[in-house]
């Protein structure tokens, strides 16, 4: 049994037990926190349909297929195999996406070759960076937001020529 | 992210309209239908851990443990609102403790309020932080390495971890680089220009 299963069990246990000790009415204080939910779900709802949406198309109409086919050459001078450049391209718009590609990855090259771990790493070690921003900004009056998502995507590609060095000797 | 918006759809819609114009539709509804399942499942996470926060902060053990990260959270995204770091805090834990689904509501809440005070710095600090978020564990690449035979799934533990290493410092160092660069400029607009006048008056 992978021990890291025993983490979430033991920390709500841990909680209760520790807020009982402290008089807390925990179904009060429970239902409390959960009225959040709906209202914080409604404030994100419209750019996350919109940011779903435009992934779709992104991937369904090929252009993120051109895209890494454009790329591909860059990446491979920065280290990168370029098999992995469309995984590369897809992360930032889509977690579903990347998933799929990264399996597809796997059972071409199989798991343990080079590239099958380096689009492991690559996949571990970026986020979906679009999707985070629709969530996190989702109240921002003036959406200035090519500041954050810049640097948020040249961080995540510089995490993954730093994944695909590290992969040839880890 | 207007421009970027406006970019990515018309040069699709073409490709669509060349391509394959009855796919177009399907695409989107495609997309919608997994915002919509997709929000089922963040409620569903939300309930969970917006009950647990509470209790959390209820117990006022979040008190105890946010004054230990309250220092440097203050630093980090140069902001003195306690409510807001307490979140941002809990926010930064609960991602490297790779609880699934339990950093959003939180760092939605502390981003808002920094949005509220204007404090751009802030809000795009803990953005960055959570877009190049450090992976302890990597678990769902874990798990299909192992589904697809691999021999050692675990193995690319390490190098993931590097390599996040990697782009959150990057990321914080870029951020930070930005701003000082932001405040940086017109300051240099400005003593050039009064450099300028200096020059031009001394003739007469």
């Amino acid at each position: 049994m992978n021990p890291v299963a025993y983490v979430i069990p033991l920390l709500f246990l841990c909680l209760f037990a520790f807020a009982l000790v402290r008089r807390v009415k925990l179904y009060d204080c429970f239902t409390e926190g959960v009225k959040e939910a709906v209202p914080l779900l409604l404030s994100i709802f419209p750019y996350l349909a919109a940011i779903l949406i435009l992934s779709s198309l992104f991937e369904a109409s090929g252009l993120a297929g051109m895209l890494s086919r454009l790329i591909a050459p860059c990446l491979k001078f920065l280290g990168i195999p370029p098999e992995i450049s469309p995984l590369v391209l897809i992360k930032p718009f889509s977690g579903s996406g990347s998933t799929a590609l990264l399996s597809e990855i796997f059972s071409a090259y199989g798991a343990d070759s080079y590239i099958g771990r380096c689009a492991a790493c690559a996949y571990g070690s970026s986020e979906t960076v679009f999707y985070i921003s629709a969530l996190y900004f989702a109240g921002a009056k003036k959406k200035k937001l090519a500041r954050p998502i810049a640097i948020a995507l040249l961080a995540n590609f510089l995490g993954v020529i730093a994944a695909c060095f590290l992969c040839r000797f880890l | 992210m207007n421009a970027i918006f406006a970019a990515i759809f018309l040069l699709s819609a073409l490709l669509f309209l060349l391509h394959d114009p009855d796919g177009f539709l399907a695409a989107m509804l495609d997309g919608g239908e997994k915002a919509a399942l997709l929000c089922l499942s963040l409620l569903a996470a939300y309930c969970v851990w917006l009950g647990f926060f509470k209790v959390l902060e209820k117990s006022g053990l979040a008190q105890g443990l946010a004054r230990r990260t309250l220092p440097v959270m203050g630093k980090l995204l140069r902001s003195d609102d306690r409510e807001a770091l307490l979140y941002a805090g809990e926010n930064i834990s609960a991602n490297l403790l790779g609880l699934p689904g339990a950093p959003t509501p939180l760092g939605v809440k502390a981003t808002s309020r920094f949005l509220a005070q204007g404090n751009r710095y802030a809000a795009d600090m803990l953005f960055v932080l959570n877009a190049t978020s450090l992976q302890l564990l990597p678990t769902t690449v874990i798990a299909l390495r192992l589904a697809a035979g691999s021999a050692s799934p675990a193995d690319i533990f390490l190098p993931t971890l590097l390599a996040t290493l990697v782009s959150s410092a990057a990321g914080v160092l870029l951020l930070f680089l930005a701003d000082k660069a932001k405040r940086f400029l017109p300051q240099m607009r400005k003593l050039e220009r009064r450099r300028g006048t200096h020059v031009r008056r001394r003739p007469s």
